[in-house]
């Protein structure tokens, strides 16, 4: 076998040391040339045959990131050369997670697996140890719940570890999910009840990872339990504490619309369905006891204590999921649509919430009233279900995301939210006009297109063109783009801006990452360990990413991705035989391999 | 009818600066945030994708190019990072080649080799008509009068010969710009009145730019920054320019010569002077969008410009303080820039002088014209409404 290797580059940055690359290529049995081509070079089919017919190649490897964009140039050229077209291999260095430090040892591994024509995954499997069959899941959101109940289903211990007071995640906040304009609640509440009253699984709430030791298969974790102060075991949430507690908080499960206590249950349906203390906020805790302390005398179960700490318990699990989510970007640092200083401009999580049956309106859609506030004697907007109702809303998509100062990327959720949207505002109010911006309508799943012609009929406007300005007129709000169907510049006077803000990574990936040696993609989502392959499993053997913590996907996508993860840990447990780091896999291990399965 | 498209016009717009043509995702804030787009004008999107498109035929005829000033907000917001305001820019040099009946802008706005190298030779050629000139009359000592090393009426004569030719190809290439711009282009046929109309559009936009001046940037930017230095710079320029036309043989009488006579070289030369200045500070240090990216035929313009300002001031210094050598060798130099920047006019960027408001007066016998064909149609059909 006569084997030439060409180096080529689609990216500018440097990423691999190639001259040790280079030295290793020509050991390789076969290999009878190598070349440089550098980035993006301009390559001519008919030059690069005179060259393949000069060596007679019976092979190629085009080795470097992303090769797979000079695969048709070098296909053509062997052809042309008489050679076989098909033997054209391509040794991805970026693809395959060749980056850090271990870079140059992994881009050796895939080049001599390419050299062999034998796929990187099929040679590079790491080395298995026992498993233990309890499972650590990070996260409370959908996937964690979808994952957590189908591992606990198959009779394997759980822990469940959510940051926040109850699980249930951000699905629990929606109103309705789009296409079928179920409501969100009575598909996400059921699954929160089976996993609270699980017995296979122990739900450990406004709790976080702090550490990870240990072996792929048996992990020593550190999960800090941050005092809730109530007793989960005798609470029985009758709000008798909360009532009675002065302290008032923005409540961030309803989107900073409304405010809740400092002793409180985010939300009625919360699991555990008991109250939780609030720390930061609480005048007993913050005066050490030397002031209020009514939530005390009022509860009628005496199972507030105040002066509870914090407890640090160490798990021991042979599998861990991450299951972290996303948060929503800060739509005040986009200027142009004026959040944060036109008070009818809000954002997509808000608007959830104001039309959410349980939300502070009762589900009414109603334009923010100002009220002056009696302590402070500031002006505040707030939303009240006795305001005026908007008559013209405008919906405006790819806020922060598609959009290089922002987010590079799309979030994919957001036209599909926008559009049930504005059938949310037209079904409450029947006179609204209703109008969604866009730059182009992703409705990419199964029933979205149906669904999005449907809103179409319903009346909405939907103006292709994402508007660029929210301004004041006197008064009146002003929405101003253009409508590139139409080919107009047009002004929309509106009473209520919604903006479709994009997703970005939840807080704290970036200290899990670090935490358990995991890498990100250039957008901050977790990596996986193979786009199409493997879209579960990490680099680290027995990591695995469900749900929106790998990228944006919508409800259906997370709760596959959360039964699929469940899949991998499964397989794992029961073989008896967890998959080791990818990153430990040894050179000669994977030239051992590849040269087994070979055919040439 | 279809319009046959030329695929191949992007990349010919990339030599004359563009860029980033392909990233454009239609979003239309472009279009939105600029003031000076309307309903029969609208840029920089349409332009985007007309480019994109290569629908050469229709960027031919459009006149949204010269409507635009650069105030660089569209490329501030473009989310795509496409910078529709480039392209724009691009285009007007895209323009200049095309109304050119010649052929040479289009050599000078590919390739930067040709345009200094023709700079450099046509420059050394008028030290050379100079010099050859010296050997038979003529002397370094002098400065005025018919003994001097470069005589007023020689030097006049020779400008106003140079001018005549260069101005009668500019006035054909405007000529070809009306009958891409009005005769293909614009609505079927435009009566002669309504050209009359609008003639006052012209001056109005030629002195005062007062578009320039409803940018959003200048506005934000205080004092009106870079419309007053442009128009200083524009004022100061065009006044030169009918000094040294018409008033040279006066102003280089002698040294009996009253010095406030000046007072029209003075002003202009403060505004030439604060012009260049303002412009080569600005696109070396780019930090606003309009300035990130300059073409070769913008640094060559502006450094011409600043070469020929300052020879022209030391000339005069030397002059007036009694120094007729160091007076003389200046007067050359400056002759040495002069020539191949009047040679450059109608072929650089230096025709947006006259181009840009043209268009301008274009652009509005063209909505005129638009309205009185519909209000003809609805006087034909009463029934019709209007869409």
């Amino acid at each position: 076998m006569r084997i030439g290797v060409f180096f080529c580059q689609v990216d500018q940055e440097k990423l691999i040391n190639l001259d040790q690359i280079i030295k290793y290529a020509d050991n390789l049995p076969g290999v009878v040339y190598t070349r440089i081509f550098g980035v993006k070079p301009k390559l001519n089919p008919e030059e690069l045959s005179i060259l393949l017919k000069e060596y007679a190649f019976e092979r190629i490897v085009i080795a470097g990131d992303s090769p797979g964009y000079f695969k048709p140039v070098f296909a053509k050229a062997m052809a042309l050369a008489g050679g076989n077209p098909h033997e054209v291999q391509l040794a991805s260095f970026r693809e395959h997670g060749a980056r850090g430090e271990e870079a140059v040892e992994r881009a050796k591994g895939i080049l001599a697996c390419a050299s062999y024509a034998v796929p990187y995954s099929l040679a590079a499997i790491p080395k298995g140890a026992p498993v233990h069959p309890s499972t650590l899941i990070i996260g409370g959101g959908v996937a964690g719940i979808q994952a957590a109940l189908e591992l606990a289903d198959a009779g394997k211990p759980v822990y469940l570890v959510e940051r926040t007071g109850t699980i249930g995640g951000h699905m629990a906040m929606f109103d309705k999910t789009f296409p079928t304009l179920d409501c969100a609640a009575c598909i996400l509440t059921p699954k929160m009840v089976a996993v609270g009253q699980h017995d296979m699984i122990r739900l450990l709430t406004n709790a976080a990872v702090e550490g990870v030791s240990g072996i792929p298969g048996s992990y020593k974790v550190k999960v800090r339990t941050r005092a809730r102060c109530v007793d989960l075991t005798s609470c029985i949430s009758c709000g008798l504490c909360s009532e009675v507690c002065p302290v008032k908080v923005i409540s961030e499960f309803d989107a900073g619309i409304s405010q809740r206590k400092a002793i409180y249950i985010p939300f009625p349906q919360a699991v555990p369905n008991v109250y939780m203390v609030d720390a930061d906020h609480c005048t007993y805790i913050q005066s050490d006891g030397k002031k209020c302390g009514v939530c005390l005398k009022k509860c009628p179960k005496e199972c507030i204590n105040l002066n509870e700490s914090d407890l640090v318990e160490e798990i021991e699990v042979g599998n861990i999921i991450l299951a972290t989510g996303y948060d929503i970007l800060d739509a005040s640092i986009i200027p142009q649509y004026g959040y944060g200083i036109y008070p009818n401009v809000i954002t997509a999580i808000e608007f959830e919430r104001l039309t959410n049956a349980s939300g502070t309106t009762g589900g009414k859609i109603v334009t923010k009233t100002m009220q002056v506030n009696k302590r402070t004697g500031e002006k505040e907007w707030i939303f009240d279900s006795t305001g005026p109702s908007p008559k013209n809303v405008a919906i405006i998509h790819c806020v922060g995301s598609r959009d290089k100062k922002y987010n590079g990327y799309c979030s994919r959720v957001c036209c599909m939210y926008s559009l049930k949207f504005s059938h949310l505002v037209k079904e409450k109010i029947p006179e609204v006009n209703c109008y969604e911006f866009y730059i182009d309508m992703r409705a990419f799943g199964k029933g979205y297109e149906e669904f999005a012609e449907r809103i179409r009929e319903e009346g909405t406007f939907v103006v292709r063109g994402r508007s660029a300005t929210v301004s004041m007129d006197n008064g009146n709000m002003v929405v101003k783009g253009e409508d590139i169907v139409q080919d107009k510049v047009v002004e929309f006077p509106v009473d209520l801006v919604v903006l479709a803000v994009g997703l970005v990574p939840a807080k704290g990936t970036v200290e899990l990452c670090t935490l358990l040696g995991l890498t990100r993609d250039p957008d901050g989502w977790f990596s996986e360990l193979d786009y199409n392959g493997n879209p579960t499993d990490t680099e680290r053997g027995g990591i695995y990413v469900a749900g929106m913590c790998q990228g944006p996907k919508d409800i259906p996508d997370t709760v596959a991705q959360g039964s699929a993860v469940a899949a991998g840990v499964l397989r794992s447990i029961t073989s008896g035989r967890g998959i080791g780091h990818h990153s430990n896999l040894m050179l000669s291990e994977i030239e051992a391999r590849a040269k087994s399965i070979h055919t040439f | 009818m279809a319009i046959r498209v030329n695929p191949r016009l992007i990349e010919d717009l990339n030599r004359f600066g563009a860029a980033d043509v392909q990233m454009c995702y239609h979003c239309g804030d472009c279009s939105a945030v600029c003031v000076h787009t309307d309903d029969m004008f609208r840029f920089p999107r349409k332009s985007m994708r007309q480019l994109q498109m290569g629908l050469e035929k229709r960027l031919d005829t459009a006149l949204e190019p010269w409507l635009c000033y650069y105030c660089g907000q569209c490329s501030d917001q473009c989310p795509r990072e496409a910078h529709p305001g480039e392209t724009m820019m691009s285009l007007r040099r895209w323009l200049i080649n095309r109304y050119d009946i010649t052929g040479i802008a289009g050599k000078f706005f590919r390739s930067v080799q040709t345009e200094v190298w023709t700079v450099i030779i046509m420059g050394l050629l008028t030290a050379l008509a100079a010099l050859g000139y010296h050997l038979f009359s003529g002397s370094i000592y002098v400065v005025d009068g018919p003994d001097a090393f470069l005589p007023s009426h020689i030097v006049h004569m020779f400008d106003i010969a140079l001018g005549s030719v260069l101005g009668i190809i500019l006035l054909l290439n405007a000529l070809h710009m009306w009958s891409l711009t009005m005769k293909e282009g614009g609505e079927a046929s435009i009566p002669w009145w309504l050209y009359i109309k609008s003639i006052l559009q012209l001056p109005l936009h030629f002195f005062t730019q007062k578009r320039y001046a409803e940018c959003i940037t200048t506005k934000k930017s205080g004092l009106y920054m870079p419309w007053i230095i442009h128009l200083g710079l524009m004022w100061g320029y065009v006044t030169m320019l009918v000094l040294v036309m018409v008033f040279l043989p006066y102003l280089q009488k002698g040294p009996e010569i009253f010095w406030p006579a000046h007072i029209f070289g003075y002003l202009a030369s403060i505004g030439l002077l604060t012009g260049v200045f303002y412009f080569i500070r600005s696109r070396l240090i780019r930090k606003y969008a309009q300035y990130h990216k300059s073409h070769s035929t913008d640094w060559v313009f502006v450094i011409l410009l600043a070469l020929i300002t300052i020879t022209g001031i030391l000339q005069h210094i030397f002059h007036r303080t009694g120094l007729p050598v160091a007076a003389n060798i200046t007067y050359l130099l400056h002759l040495m820039v002069v020539v191949p920047w009047l040679l450059r006019m109608p072929f650089s960027k230096w025709a947006h002088l006259v181009y840009r408001p043209l268009a301008m007066y274009f652009a509005a016998v063209r909505k005129n014209a638009y309205a009185w064909q519909e209000k003809k149609q609805r006087s034909f059909s009463p029934d019709l409404q209007p869409i």
